[in-house]
């Protein structure tokens, strides 16, 4: 008698176990994934404050055309920074875009910048090989960010920070 | 990943049809399940998780409503537990957003939130899961005891991003039995190409126009030059949807399942009721069996039967997405069906046809205006241009796209009637005898899905407008 109660509880147990397990991971995707309504303005003044100007500059939109292939009127806010020295690889691109769609058309064109650059630089700039390897990008909402850079890591940490 | 993509039309579809025609009978839900999965996660890797954790949640409740049969009281209390998690979880992804931004502008305060994207399909997919619940409820259909069978229906890869919304118990038997054959992979391939067609050939197409226009300030827009723009964004979204559709039908044919068709030449309605039995049918059919009828349908007061109405219309704009502009197209069609069905169907019905299929179309761009607009105000505009209030009746640009359109214009026409598909069949018929039928008709669908590639490796990233719902 008791087994059967047993067996015919199981999945009432069971969906208030799937239950609390759907809570935690929307708990987790909150803390982890999630984008913010915050002005762009407000991010971007965040993230641009941490960069190292010695070696960064603010880029305008033709940059971002030449090295990405992306039209900057297309987003709600784009901040672009690079170094002008040919032999640097680094850089720092923080794009808040206006409908999700253009996510996969930002970090697929990220790849590419990657894989051009690695192009660029293999064989004869190792150093600038191993930050382009380990570039930070996230995406959070419809934030993306992309750093290469040797602080690549703390830019990143600032940036979901400032979210 | 996207049925128009290179990557799923020359790896992952081939590879997982090689795998599931090698693999014995018992072991083929098993492949398609492994595959979906990994579609889904292709561009959802986060949500992955999301969706496995709704069929189990889905599962559960399933198998508690079968123990519960006995007890009228607790299945209802069951029935109702589960329509109101599925709901909370699409609710929360999809509509917490918009309700905290209405709450925001009502209150003028500036209620900060994080937001999440919204995770691809779930409309879809979390529509499904409520049609199995219900339909174990109303008795139409049994509890499916084995899980993976289970999250096959749930998340076949065919429908899982954007559809047709398949019934359980339409597709019950066929997660066990179901009928393969070349003929049916042949009528498979088919449906999958010509859809494809659709999607790459004239819904991109169509689009860049409408995308080229809607970029300009309504009101810098002729009445011309607006209408070409609403008259191509008709033709994308039906192309763009109608033509995933036939891809997810194709597919599914090529597995051995049988979807319901999700389109029946909506253009060619001659009344808007007429429209939404021909236009997403699988959305509207959910909304009638699921909401319509158990709200007491038309068998109740005129009064009670024009709530009924306006609340599955409602729905059905806010289903489409989180924006003033859904729910006003939703009501605009709410309204237009009551006063076909009240006021003034019985004078549709006897318009010449031509006068009909006018009155039809004129009402269904005004639709699309509320539809594609970002705003309820961008709306006003350009449906004031369309009618004369922008920038004067004609201008030069309306007639240089006139005139650089007008071959994809006849096209989508033609594509979006029966004439396109009797003057296909005629040209193959040509051919005498019928192995020449047979090798001119092969010919030409090859034909037709190389042009597609052809336009998919030129193109720029392009999914499916109904990926956002």
């Amino acid at each position: 008698m008791k087994n059967r109660n047993i067996r015919e509880n199981m999945p009432t147990i069971a969906k208030y176990i799937v239950l609390a397990l759907i809570a935690g991971y929307v708990a987790l995707l909150m803390m982890n994934v999630s984008g913010s309504r915050k002005p762009f303005e407000e991010i971007s003044a965040a993230v641009s404050g941490v960069l190292d100007m010695e070696i960064l500059t603010e880029q305008d939109a033709q940059a971002l055309k030449r090295n990405f292939g992306l039209n900057s009127s297309d987003y709600e806010g784009v901040l672009y920074y690079a170094s002008d020295s040919s032999m640097s690889a680094e850089e720092v691109l923080l794009i808040l875009v206006r409908e999700d769609s253009q996510i996969r058309q930002v970090t697929d064109a990220l790849e590419e910048r990657v894989e051009s650059r690695l192009g660029d630089f293999e064989g004869y700039a190792p150093e600038q090989v191993k930050i382009l390897e380990d570039a930070r990008q996230s995406v959070r909402g419809k934030y993306i960010f992309f750093a290469v850079s040797e602080d690549a890591q703390r830019y990143l940490e600032m940036f979901a920070d400032s979210l | 990943m996207l049925f128009s993509s290179i990557t799923f039309l020359f790896f992952f579809l081939p590879v997982v049809l090689v795998l599931y025609y090698l693999i014995p009978a018992k072991g083929k839900n098993i492949v398609l399940l492994l595959a979906s999965l990994l579609f889904y996660a292709w561009g959802e890797p986060v949500y992955v998780i999301l969706m496995i954790l709704s069929i189990c949640l889905n599962y559960f409740c399933g198998r508690e409503l079968q123990e519960r049969e006995d007890d009228p009281r607790g299945a209802r209390r069951s029935v109702i537990f589960a329509v109101a998690a599925n709901l909370l979880i699409l609710g929360f992804f999809k509509y917490y957003g918009f309700l905290l931004n209405t709450v925001s502008a009502l209150l003028s305060v500036d209620i900060p939130y994080r937001e999440l994207p919204l995770p691809i399909g779930i409309s879809f997919y979390t529509f499904q899961a409520m049609s199995y619940i219900l339909d174990i409820y109303w008795k139409k259909a049994q509890p499916q005891k084995n899980i993976l069978y289970f999250a096959l229906y749930i998340c076949m890869f065919p429908q899982l991003i954007a559809g047709p919304i398949v019934r359980y118990a339409d597709i019950e038997r066929q997660l066990t039995q179901r009928k393969f054959s070349v003929r049916k992979i042949g009528q498979g391939s088919r449906f999958f190409i010509m859809g494809l067609a659709k999607k790459v050939i004239l819904a991109n197409t169509a689009g860049a126009v409408f995308e080229q226009i809607s970029a300009s300030p309504a009101s810098s827009l002729s009445v011309m030059t607006a209408w070409i723009g609403c008259i191509c964004y008709a033709f994308q979204i039906y192309f763009d949807f109608s033509g995933y559709s036939d891809m997810a039908v194709g597919l599914g044919k090529m597995f051995g399942f049988e979807f319901r068709k999700n389109f029946d030449y909506p253009y060619t309605a001659s009344s808007i009721t007429d429209f939404w039995r021909r236009w997403h049918i699988s959305l509207s059919s959910w909304f009638r069996e699921y909401v319509y009828i158990p709200l007491g349908g038309n068998r109740c007061s005129p009064a009670r039967n024009i709530l009924n109405l306006m609340i599955v219309w409602s729905l059905t704009g806010m289903w489409h997405g989180a924006a003033w502009n859904f729910v006003v197209w939703g009501i605009y069609y709410g309204i237009i069906l009551v006063m076909e069905k009240y006021v003034w169907g019985v004078f549709v019905e006897v318009l010449p046809k031509a006068a009909a299929h006018i009155y039809t179309g004129v009402l269904v761009l005004v639709g699309w205006v509320f539809f594609f607009s970002p705003s309820l105000g961008y709306a006003v505009r350009y449906l004031l241009a369309m009618f004369g209030a922008g920038a004067g009746f004609a201008d030069a640009r309306g007639g240089f796209l006139l005139i650089t359109n007008w071959l994809l214009l006849i096209l989508a026409v033609l594509c979006s009637t029966r004439a396109g598909i009797i003057l296909f069949r005629r040209a193959l018929g040509l051919a005498r005898g019928k192995k020449a039928r047979m090798a001119v008709e092969t010919a030409a669908y090859m034909a037709l899905f190389f042009i597609s590639v052809a336009f998919l490796v030129t193109d720029t990233f392009n999914p499916f407008l109904y990926f956002r719902f």
